[in-house]
């Protein structure tokens, strides 16, 4: 074990080079894709069957094909179109689609709205009929039973899955160090693991940082759903 | 004399589930102060009355008309009466609270967070107005300190008290109660009911679906027997009660009043 390699600063620069893009495009995906998911679940649960099949479909596919496979498609796939070729240089947002960093999270985003949009709609079709009921019997108008009533109530039965999906999307965005110039935690740990030849000791390191962050993740969610959940927890006494 | 001024009508009122017909044309009419207790036995109706004044239900025929505003249907495909301008509706229904059977709380909500909804949000009350109406209301129910608990901590007797500041609240023209001690063991019904009684003593407005027998006798002016969605008897509670002209009402009671 060579672990003096790993603590040199050259090395934890670079891995905290690492920690920052795993965030930013942890963080950046999962702000998009809750976005996403929201609007998706709405249409998952609305009256318009063309909606509930288009989004349908969506989520059918992002959730029956790998992201890897994904992330593939977007960054090499969409580049070979002569469509998208004639305008990345000069057209927005055209343009961005040669930055590996934006590619990453366009696949990452698409991908978490897919599972979050799901569940979010699972959550939604399962609020109580009867205080659907009360809603509507105390004169509130289908966009304030929405908002009021039915949202603030399927967001809090979310979280505990949803919290799953964050740390699962802590993990799967190590895929990202399969896009060339992009450097995350796993992708130090490779650039070491080559320019030292230290595989146990590199992605041991990275191993360890991702453990971490899930700690800290968790913890989040928790104190989130002790405040949030608090009317599903046992009574008190 | 002057009668005192209508609250609540319901002409004529039709439903139909299918080919099952289960209201063939009944209608009430609720004066101020007036309580109504409507009885029958199951699949008599009664709910779905009920729940044709506050439009959970569309009826397919009759007119509803609160305080005097006659509210606005028109038939849909289906042949089921919908409100033409949802606006009307939503302010007719918060003329008209309704305290449901199994209370239908909103469950991640506080007590004093489900009391000030719908007088915020619906009527636009203040929140200090609102805070100060459910602190009234709940203290007319009987609870106190139970503000910052949730429904899923209560009692089922608490949470319909609840249930019932939260109607009180709106201070609404008329209450609905669709068997509020239905859902309730044995020995938590008279303390809702307890309540219920104060409200009638004060004078509210009240249409009451219920099973027990004791409160539609002393408590209402007037008894509704319903049977196959047809009024089969009306009157005052004691009369009825005492004296049932029809058959089925006889029938009715010899199996309910032991």
């Amino acid at each position: 074990m060579n672990w003096q390699v790993i603590f040199q600063p050259e090395s934890l620069a670079l891995y905290g080079q690492g920690v920052l893009t795993t965030l930013t495009l942890l963080l950046s995906s999962l702000a998009a894709g809750a976005l996403l998911a929201l609007l998706c679940a709405l249409a998952l649960t609305s009256r318009s069957l063309l909606l509930q099949r288009v989004v349908g479909a969506y989520t059918f596919v992002i959730r029956g094909t790998p992201l890897l496979i994904q992330v593939y498609l977007i960054y090499y796939g969409l580049s070979q179109l002569d469509w998208i070729q004639a305008r990345w240089d000069t057209v927005w947002p055209w343009t961005h689609f040669k930055e590996p960093f934006f590619c990453a999270l366009l696949a990452f985003t698409l991908n978490t709205a897919g599972y979050t949009a799901e569940m979010l709609a699972g959550s939604i079709r399962e609020t109580s009929a009867g205080e659907l009921e009360a809603a509507q019997a105390f004169g509130m108008s289908r966009l304030q039973v929405m908002l009021r009533i039915v949202l603030p109530s399927a967001f809090r039965r979310t979280l505990p899955a949803y919290s799953n999906e964050v740390v699962m999307m802590l993990h799967t965005t190590s895929l990202a160090s399969a896009v060339p110039g992009l450097l995350d935690v796993t992708a130090a740990a490779s650039r070491i693991y080559s320019d030292f030849y230290l595989p146990f000791e590199a992605y041991l390191f990275a191993g360890a940082i991702y453990l971490a962050l899930t700690f800290c993740l968790i913890g989040v969610f928790r104190l989130t759903e002790r405040r949030y959940l608090a009317y599903l927890a046992p009574r008190p006494h | 004399m002057t009668l005192p001024a209508l609250k609540l009508q319901a002409d004529n009122i039709h439903k139909r589930f299918g080919a099952n017909e289960v209201l063939k044309g009944v209608s009430l009419e609720a004066r101020a102060g007036d309580v109504i207790s409507i009885i029958g036995s199951s699949g008599s109706g009664k709910s779905t009355f009920l729940r044709c004044m506050n439009l959970l239900e569309k009826p397919n025929q009759g007119q509803i008309v609160v305080a005097g505003e006659a509210l606005k249907l028109a038939p849909d495909k289906a042949g089921e009466l919908n409100a033409v301008d949802p606006k009307q509706l939503q302010r007719m229904r918060s003329k008209l609270a309704m305290v449901f059977q199994h209370f239908n709380l909103w469950a991640h909500m506080t007590v004093l967070q489900n009391i000030i909804e719908a007088p915020m949000h619906v009527l636009g009350v203040s929140r200090d107005e609102s805070v100060a109406r459910a602190r009234k209301y709940l203290a007319l129910a009987g609870l106190g300190g139970v503000e910052d608990r949730y429904p899923a901590h209560m009692s089922g007797g608490q949470q319909q008290r609840v249930a019932i500041a939260r109607s009180l609240a709106m201070e609404p023209e008329v209450m609905l109660f669709d068997e509020p001690t239905s859902a309730l063991d044995p020995e938590l019904v008279s303390e809702v009911l307890k309540v219920m009684r104060t409200l009638a003593d004060d004078g509210r407005t009240m249409v009451v679906v219920t099973h027990e027998m004791g409160f539609a006798r002393e408590v209402a002016n007037h008894l509704i027997f319903l049977h196959q969605g047809r009024i089969e008897e009306q009157g005052v509670p004691k009369d009825v009660l005492t004296q049932p002209k029809s058959e089925r009402l006889q029938q009715f009671l010899s199996g309910s009043l032991k």
